[in-house]
């Protein structure tokens, strides 16, 4: 051991690709889950090809987008299960892997695993969905602005539970009401007019709404139009530089 | 800028709750580890062992006080201390979904290890905590025991300067432990520096350099296990028991603990014949042996290791 030690601190996001190598390795464990995990989207657009086919094109979009939600949210459960049932915190903060790297890193390896299935019902859309290469790339931004700002508020409220059992239902509750029952599977137009601003400005809606309109699904005023995307952009963006610091704070209890 | 691999001086943690007094797990501990050492904090469950522990592994905040690692103040500056240290949490568990070899190998990697050094420590690390036969099966399927060594393994793999290791042998049968004890002797040969938490005595004496036995959230002593155990009044124990037994007739004699049915005299040898006269006269059993960690325990905290 040399008498003076080379302390230098850790570089920012240090970590990040191995834990997302750690937690895809963890996840592609979790088979059962992966393949169930379309089982909410999957019904739902059994109902809509049902009650109205021609509402598909809008309810594929918003199975993409509430899938990348609920991918979001497993961050929460993930977390916090980490956290209290194996001390893994404990384990990967104490030491140069750095908080925003351990966060990111779980985010982004059930990020890696989850996005298959979500793939293949972007592949199934195709027989709907009128896609340009500007929609598509649309949908992809949309997708991932939505998918990081619900891992990024699920790594947040993770820190807050002391108990597994007590998140099961803030988890379905957060997926339920703002991926179900927001206008996310069906289009804007149907949601009352006077709560359409709350739809406009939460992500999933908010994302859904700019989709639905790009694909003529629903018109929306150019002022509705700033509305949802600079609210989107907004909240991601804090939202994300949030739990960042929210992740090296909480890397150490007061 | 001190040398030492850990030093505190007068460490308190204050934990606050809502409709709950304040408990004081931490009063005032001042502590020394040096470079290559291997100390233990020695206590009873609630004795603040895992709250220090949490505190000097950047985990948890002090309410006041100093702890510096390797010159780096803990508290200002945890992101210079966390590459320098790594953690055996109580009750960490490896991921239930990696075989004990990617639990050890990704966790290298994640530190920052080169893959053909961590490939190598990794298989190092398994040997040592002899995890061999099962390096390939998912943790989930493992024993507590197998499951903790994995624990141990991924951290001594680091061969990070200073480790903690809360409870590092809790759950694994007497091979294991010897195991364990081993590796740990071989990294602070390597160089690293070892501070453990435990309750088992026999741990903490074969173990450690030197210990701390922690009790209240204080140290109420510390030294060599030899010293501590001197610090008795006698090299050897006497335990007496039959219905003869008069515990006045002894209390000349050394330390005396009385448990009710039995008695246990801690005397010199060149008196132990002198005691075992009595002893006969009275028609008591008597069993003799080496003083141990266990009456310096007992002497210095008033309650046995085990006592809740």
């Amino acid at each position: 051991m040399p008498s003076e030690l080379p302390l230098a601190p850790s570089r920012a996001f240090r970590g990040l690709g191995a834990f997302l190598w750690t937690e895809l390795l963890v996840q592609a464990h979790e088979w059962l889950a992966m393949a169930t995990s379309m089982v909410v989207q999957g019904v739902l657009l059994v109902f809509v090809w049902i009650l109205d086919p021609s509402l598909l094109p809008v309810s594929f979009l918003g199975a993409i987008l509430f899938s990348m939600f609920t991918m979001g949210q497993r961050v929460l459960n993930e977390a916090a299960y980490l956290r209290i049932d194996h001390k893994a915190n404990d384990l990967y903060l104490a030491s140069p892997i750095t908080p925003e790297g351990y966060f990111l890193g779980m985010a982004l390896g059930i990020l890696t695993v989850y996005v298959g299935p979500v793939l293949a019902i972007g592949l199934l859309s195709l027989w709907v969905v009128p896609y340009t290469p500007a929609i598509g790339a649309l949908l992809v931004v949309l997708a991932l602005s939505v998918w990081l700002f619900s891992a990024s508020t699920g790594y947040i409220f993770s820190t807050f539970f002391r108990d597994n059992r007590a998140i099961w239902a803030y988890s379905s509750l957060f997926f339920n009401l703002f991926g179900v029952l927001f206008p996310v599977f069906y289009p804007l137009s149907l949601f009352p007019a006077d709560l359409r601003p709350i739809a406009l400005v939460l992500p999933p809606s908010a994302a859904a709404a700019l989709l639905q309109s790009s694909i003529g699904a629903i018109s929306l005023s150019e002022g509705q139009i700033a509305l949802a995307a600079g609210a989107l952009a907004v909240e991601v963006t804090l939202i994300l530089f949030a739990a960042v610091l929210w992740a090296r704070r909480t890397s150490r209890e007061a | 800028m001190t040398g030492e691999a850990l030093w505190s001086d007068q460490l308190r943690k204050v934990y606050e709750s809502r409709g709950a007094p304040p408990v004081e797990a931490l009063r005032g501990v001042s502590l020394e580890v040096h470079r290559g050492e291997r100390v233990a904090l020695l206590g009873r469950n609630g004795a603040g062992k895992t709250t220090f522990l949490k505190i000097a592994s950047t985990l948890l905040r002090p309410s006041s006080g100093r702890i510096e690692i390797f010159g780096e103040d803990v508290d200002l500056r945890p992101d210079r201390v966390r590459p320098y240290i790594a953690v055996v949490p109580q009750e960490g568990k490896p991921f239930f979904h990696l075989t004990p070899r990617e639990q050890v190998y990704t966790y290298l990697r994640a530190r920052g290890l080169a893959r053909e050094t961590a490939r190598a420590r990794t298989e190092s690390a398994i040997e040592q905590m002899g995890l061999e036969s099962v390096a390939d099966r998912l943790a989930i399927t493992l024993s507590g025991g197998q499951r903790q060594r994995t624990m141990v393994a991924t951290v001594i793999a680091t061969e990070a300067p200073l480790l903690f290791l809360d409870e590092p042998s809790i759950g694994m049968d007497p091979f294991a432990r010897r195991d364990v004890w081993d590796s740990l002797r071989e990294l602070t040969r390597k160089g690293s520096t070892l501070l453990l938490t435990t309750h088992y005595l026999d741990e903490a004496e074969v173990l450690s350099d030197r210990l701390y036995i922690v009790e209240g959230g204080r140290v109420l002593v510390h030294g060599t296990a030899e010293e501590l155990k001197r610090s008795v009044g006698g090299t050897l124990k006497v335990t007496l028991q039959g219905p003869g037994l008069v515990v006045e007739e002894f209390q000349g004699f050394g330390h005396c603990v009385s448990d009710g049915s039995a008695l246990t005299v801690i005397v010199d040898p060149q008196r132990l014949a002198e005691l075992l006269q009595i002893a006969v006269r009275r028609q008591l059993t008597a069993g003799v042996g080496p003083v141990t960690l266990e009456e310096a325990f007992l002497r210095v905290v008033g309650r046995s290791i085990n006592a809740e």
